[in-house]
């Protein structure tokens, strides 16, 4: 039953692999929407969703699936690319499968466990929600055909385990299992994605099959082994394998159902998977396989061996599901026909007969409370069902004959014994180790003299179990659907026909034998216990100290003492956190400066008696800014500081630039007021600080100085070497003068902001709408009358404000605002512009504050929906840029159109370019009002805290 | 004039740099100040050409100012006006949670309010504050309401 030719492309409908997938990605969040509501429906809706997306795997493996191939990133080559091959079936029906047992067995375990724990019982949708998105995750990662696809399956799978293991967030021992758990799979997920870059950047593509084929036709060689190596190290990781393997222990922290579903079948499959996936790039790359075979036989002697010292249950398990999964390894490393065969049918019996032991270790300590086997015992007759249930499954594990298991050994003896006699002793050994501890597990729980009491345990988990244990002896007898998906994978592994036939041969055959050895020597294992006991201890204690959970622990201490030092020496001094940004920069752009093709080719430009003004500012101003340096106080420094702005202001003037000239006074104006009212904030005590010689820095000589000399002179070597670029003859600038009647303006800048380069404005504009959120949320009134009360300023000041500052304030409001209006209006005519017209009318406003407090100014003007004016500016101003789109134009198509004549309401022209300026005119008005609002209330709360 | 505009700007960015390196946080923010004007500056003095304002009618014969450094340039200045009041507010705010703008003090702080968090973590849980720094004035008596 190999599936050879796909179907026709095209079916959307009757596909499975897109049911599959839709039905696997939906279930946690049904789930999560039914437990939102009825939360006790919550583990049947889980149950149903899993149930239906096993059955669409069910379809599509007995059914004719077709690839599903959508583009996602064309230009990169990437596509979410699904198909349901042989491998795809064989995990995707594991995952919906025990995740359907899973669900059943969690909708029983989470209720008791929440109320163990006394957690409300509605917290069980989240374990419900993430064990489905697990299965989703899986599902995806099984399918896809695309490795930066399979990457973001992989990593999910890992950040979901991440929050499973998790689950008892409160416990101390549970997050630091679980990030342990994505700190060795989440790292090792980094170098499969290395892996797939690799591949991607060689054979440009990223599609699975593709390269597959490409890596098949080429010679093998170092970049090719290195990738190989990568992605195996990936995949090693995520099985817990040697040397790696030291999280899935510790991961049994997490819940029961979670350990069940994780670490017997899904998450630790994954790695495995990802070896048969990627198999023929591993055998392209020289040694990896016999890599593999190391690995997998160190993990199978060590888990075994450790199994067998353990005495907690699910500690035990841990270790078998090392072991096991080192068997899995272990075929694909002896490689062929028969080793990839093995693997896929030993995934599967393994699966279903561990989970069935993991639900019967959950459901044993629900029963009797206990979690170690020395307290545990007899309960043959307690709990008879879930005996029977479990034997079944040990039975299969243990690789009795009538089981499943039987096959899984008798494949591993067969591919062992190709490669040859120490390989087949080897794996004898291992069976052997396995028989003993799943004897040790199951006898040491249900034989022997009673030691703990039991409770009534709901049927939810106990029928998973049953239902697991039969099915692994009904493989036993028919055998052959396990034998079709295992055939059917090992193809997709190896690219080519695998026949499956396992059957019982009652005849002499090495293989038997070898199982015969097997029993014999577990046999052997358990009888003589007393005698290797010590060593085994004493195997898992050099494990314990030297080992690599060791390493882990040290590096763990490692980086958090790395991350401290860097830490401290950033708090330490935020001004040599400065210099470390500013010297590596200057150095970088000193270097471009260099590396110019103009470098060196200063010229001084010509001085004429017409800039004289211009030069005269500018020495006001560069005095401004080194008095503002060397400011003994903050008064001063606010003085000279707005002196240097005025200064520029001037200058634009005398430059040509009167818009600019216009913003950049009123700006300087308002800056000024803020800097001053925020002062009257601080106490005398910042102000003698600011004024005594700590400002210097306790840590710091006098090299300040040096460094603003330095930076000075950076800056002065960048600014000449760019203007004495020769300038183009034909510029941007000229187009746009030629265009700007056609934009029915005559102020060419205001053109410019409105309409050629509207789209800058828009985000210049949007800056300073989240400055104002920003200084919303920082200062956010009421918050700040409780803390400024701890530290009350000297008494408060009388009012400054006299009958004839209120009326003047009073009589120059309303003239403001019509000054800004007219300011934006005819801004397209003249000077002025959106910008401009919010300044002049936020200045109205703090005209108000000045003159009658912030009390009356608040229930005058509704001056605490600033946010919102300028939120509203947002919108009108992203409407302008946008609507034109939703006609089919290029954003910020203003109208009318060039040519047309305007509408006039007078001299007034209506152009939807006004309609933009209005909402940059809000921004602007908005973020100044809150600012100035913010800062008065402050005032205003500490006053009333000084009185 | 080349040569003096450069020279303009560098004295300008100069003694923000230097006001950026000093402890006390109101100046660092007067030195960003400073440095947003040097760029201004710059940007205005990047223009092509230097003439008469760039408003219709345009006078015959004469050079335009480049207007496109205009529009960017006041962009900037409203942009940077934006960046200083949020500075500023952000600074307020270290002062009302720290009762200082001394960058010495307030690492300072920073270390100690560490060194609470893993005592936290050792103990449990959480622990109070004392929210003025030691030597700093404590709170006058009935000062709160």
């Amino acid at each position: 039953m190999v599936r050879a030719g796909r179907c026709g492309e095209g079916k959307t409908v009757l596909n499975p692999t897109i049911w599959l997938l839709v039905l696997a990605f939906a279930a946690a969040p049904v789930t999560a929407v039914v437990g939102g509501m009825r939360p006790h429906l919550a583990a049947r809706a889980g149950t149903v969703m899993a149930g239906l997306a096993f059955g669409a795997a069910l379809w599509g493996w007995l059914g004719d699936p077709a690839p599903v191939d959508v583009a996602w990133a064309p230009e990169w080559g990437l596509r979410f690319a699904f198909e349901l091959d042989g491998l795809g079936a064989l995990y995707s029906l594991l995952a919906t499968g025990i995740g359907l047992t899973t669900l059943v067995y969690a909708g029983g375990y989470a209720p008791r466990h929440l109320a163990h724990q006394g957690r409300p019982a509605a917290e069980a949708t989240r374990l419900y929600g993430l064990l489905l998105l697990f299965m989703g995750a899986m599902v995806g990662l099984v399918l896809a055909q695309d490795l930066i696809l399979l990457f973001v399956f992989w990593d999910l799978t890992a950040v979901v385990s991440y929050l499973l293991i998790g689950y008892d967030r409160q416990e101390a021992e549970s997050r630091s299992a679980a990030l342990m758990a994505i700190v060795v799979t989440g790292v090792s997920a980094v170098l499969l994605l290395i892996g797939a870059l690799m591949l991607g950047a060689r054979y440009e593509t990223f599609a699975i099959p593709e390269i597959v084929a490409a890596v098949g036709a080429s010679e093998g060689d170092g970049y090719l082994t290195g990738t190989a190596a990568l992605m195996a190290v990936a995949g090693l990781a995520k099985s817990a394998q040697v040397p790696f393997h030291f999280w899935l222990p510790r991961a049994m922290a997490a819940p029961t159902p979670v350990s069940a579903y994780l670490h017997s079948a899904a998450m630790v499959a994954a790695g495995v998977f990802l070896l048969g996936r990627l198999y023929p790039i591993l055998e392209a790359g020289e040694g990896v396989r016999d890599g593999l075979l190391v690995v997998g036989l160190a993990s199978m002697g060590i888990g075994g061996v450790l199994a067998l010292t353990r005495d907690v249950m699910k500690q035990v398990l841990a270790y078998s599901t090392i072991g096991q999964y080192g068997y899995v390894v272990t075929m694909l490393g002896l490689g062929g026909e028969a080793g990839a065969a093995g693997a896929a049918f030993y995934v599967v019996a393994h699966a279903v007969a561990k989970s069935a032991l993991f639900y019967t270790a959950g459901a044993v300590s629900e029963a009797t409370g206990e979690t170690r086997l020395a307290h545990l015992g007899g309960l043959r007759r307690d709990l008879p069902l879930l005996g029977v249930g479990s034997a079944l499954a040990a039975a299969s594990l243990g690789a009795l004959p009538l089981t499943v298991g039987f096959f899984k050994d008798e494949l591993l003896f067969h591919a062992a014994l190709e490669r040859g006699a120490v390989f087949a002793g080897l794996a004898a050994v291992g069976a052997a180790l396995t028989v003993a501890y799943v004897w040790r597990f199951w006898a040491g729980i249900f034989l022997g003299p009673r030691r703990a009491a039991t409770e009534w345990l709901p049927r939810s988990l106990v029928l998973p179990v049953v239902v697991l244990g039969v099915l692994g002896v009904l493989g036993g007898f028919v055998v052959w659907p396990v034998a079709d998906l295992a055939s059917e994978a090992a193809s997709a592994t190896i690219l080519a026909t695998v026949p499956v036939d396992p059957a019982y041969h009652l005849d002499p055959r090495a293989e038997n034998l070898l199982a015969l050895a097997a029993f014999a020597l577990g046999a052997g294992i358990v009888v003589s216990r007393r005698w290797w006991e010590r060593f085994a201890l004493d195997l898992s204690r050099a494990g314990e100290r030297f080992g690599p959970a060791r390493g882990y622990a040290s590096l763990l201490v490692g980086l958090n003492g790395l991350s401290d030092g860097v830490h401290r020496i950033e708090v330490r001094d935020l001004r040599a956190r400065v210099a470390s940004v500013l010297v590596p920069c200057a150095l970088l752009v000193g270097a471009a400066v260099l590396a110019a093709p103009t470098f060196g080719e200063f010229r001084a430009g010509s001085v004429e008696w017409d800039d004289l003004p211009l030069i005269l500012v500018l020495l006001v101003g560069c005095g401004a800014a080194v008095a503002t340096a060397f400011a003994g106080d903050h008064l001063t420094m606010a003085l000279v500081v707005s002196g240097v702005g005025y200064s520029l202001a001037v200058f634009y003037v005398f430059y040509g630039a009167p818009n600019v000239a216009l913003v950049a006074v009123l700006i300087e104006t308002i800056f000024t007021l803020l800097f001053l009212g925020m002062l009257v904030l601080l106490p005398p005590r910042v102000a003698e600080f600011a004024a005594s010689r700590r400002v210097e820095g306790v840590r710091r000589g006098r090299r300040d100085p040096l460094i603003g000399v330095v930076a000075g002179l950076f800056a002065f070597v960048v600014a000449w070497g760019t203007l004495s670029r020769p300038s183009p003859a034909e510029s941007v600038a000229s187009a746009q003068i030629a265009l700007t009647p056609d934009a029915h303006a005559r102020d060419v800048v205001t053109a410019i902001l409105a309409d050629f380069r509207g789209l800058d404005t828009m985000g210049e504009a949007t800056v300073i709408a989240v400055a104002l959120i920003g200084i919303a949320s920082l200062l956010r009134r009421g918050d700040l009358v409780a803390l400024q009360s701890r530290e009350a300023p000297q008494e408060g000041r009388p009012p400054v404000t006299t009958v004839m500052t209120q009326t003047v304030a009073r009589l120059l409001f309303a003239p403001t605002l019509v000054v800004a209006a007219a300011i934006m209006v005819k801004g397209y005519a003249d000077t002025g512009d959106g910008f401009s017209a919010g300044v002049i009318a936020a200045l109205g406003v703090l005209l108000q504050y000045v003159a009658f407090g912030h009390a009356e100014v608040e229930r005058r003007l509704p001056v605490h929906r600033a946010l919102y004016l300028a939120i509203a500016g947002m919108g009108i101003a992203l409407l302008t840029t946008f609507l034109p789109a939703v006609f089919g134009r290029p954003l910020l198509t203003h109208w009318p159109p060039a040519g047309d004549e305007a509408l006039r309401i007078g001299s007034l022209e209506l152009i939807t370019a006004v309609v933009f300026d209005v909402g940059v005119f809000c921004i602007v008005f908005g973020f100044a009002v809150g600012a100035i609002d913010v800062i008065a209330h402050g005032q205003r709360a500490f006053r009333r805290a000084a009185v | 004039m080349i040569f003096l505009l450069s020279l303009g700007v560098a004295v300008l960015f100069g003694s923000g740099a230097f006001l950026i390196l000093k402890a006390d946080l109101i100046r660092v923010v007067i030195g960003m100040v400073l440095i947003s004007h040097s760029a201004n500056l710059f940007i205005i003095a990047a223009g092509l050409s230097r003439g008469e304002p760039p408003v219709y009618p345009l006078p015959d014969g004469r050079e335009i100012s480049d207007p496109l450094v205009q529009a960017m340039a006041l962009t900037a200045i409203v942009i940077s006006f934006g960046v200083a009041a949020l500075l500023l507010s952000l600074v307020y705010r270290v002062y009302t949670s720290h009762f200082s703008l001394d960058l010495d003090e307030l690492a300072e702080a920073e270390e100690r309010e560490e060194a609470i968090q893993e005592l936290e973590v050792f103990v449990g849980r959480p622990v109070r504050r004392v929210p003025w720094p030691e030597g700093a004035a404590p709170p006058r008596a009935g000062a709160g309401e």
